[in-house]
């Protein structure tokens, strides 16, 4: 597993890229890339700042992480979350999963993000020009989760 | 000496990101911290007291807790990464 909680930015290419090269052998990786929107309900964002615990976040990364892959047996995983100050535009997540087999793969990312939406330990605020305010996670982030409780 | 840590929304309400107190003789709990550092901004219902999550020693917990001399305690809003 390779669990990154970066303060800086980092470039999503050059991670896949990394990830390919390490892992590609298992057949199958697939990836999601998450880039902070310039907009959010209807206003301008200039940035996200994602506070953060030390200590605490990592090991709640990596639960959700050991849980992917305990539960789609996937090769290899990494997730690389973005903490701090970060920019309209910038990645601030990253996460692939690599396997023999493609429906493993999908769902190993798909599953760690709706968990990481909800349970890594971060708080989202979102700031723009005459914007200051917390995000809580929406009714939506809350059923992308349920989901994986019923299958 | 306790160690008490606030995040997110709950960091605003204090107005600080990190406060040291001396443990209490009678010993102390996480509800009680709770109702001491945060109690004027629940009466004044700038949060519901349920939306006040915790955890001791970097572990989330629902329930009320001892806290002792040493322990580290935080008080934050509902997690929002992703």
């Amino acid at each position: 597993m390779n669990i990154r909680l970066l303060e800086h930015p980092f470039d999503a290419a050059e991670a896949h890229a990394g990830f390919v090269n390490a892992h590609g052998a298992f057949g199958a990786i697939a990836s999601f890339i998450g880039v902070v929107r310039a907009t959010a309900a209807g206003d301008a964002v200039a940035h996200l700042y994602l506070d953060w615990y030390p200590g605490m976040t990592e090991a709640s990364i990596e639960a959700i992480a050991d849980a992917a892959v305990v539960r789609f047996g996937v090769a290899a995983l990494a997730i690389w979350h973005r903490c701090g100050r970060v920019e309209a535009g910038q990645p601030v997540v990253f996460v692939a999963a690599a396997s023999p087999h493609r429906r493993a793969a999908f769902e190993a990312v798909d599953y760690a993000m709706d968990r990481l939406k909800s349970e890594a330990a971060f708080w989202k605020r979102e700031v723009g020009p005459g914007l200051d305010r917390w995000v809580e996670p929406t009714k939506g982030d809350t059923e992308d989760l349920e989901r994986w409780n019923q299958s | 000496m306790i160690a008490v840590l606030f995040f997110g929304r709950m960091a605003d309400l204090v107005g600080q990101r990190r406060v040291e107190l001396p443990s209490a003789p009678q010993g102390d709990s996480l509800f009680a911290l709770r109702d001491r550092l945060l109690g004027t901004a629940i009466a004044a219902g700038q949060v519901e007291d349920r939306a006040v999550r915790m955890s001791l020693n970097r572990v989330v917990s629902r329930d009320d807790r001892a806290v002792a001399d040493g322990d580290e305690v935080a008080f934050f809003s509902v997690f929002s990464g992703g």
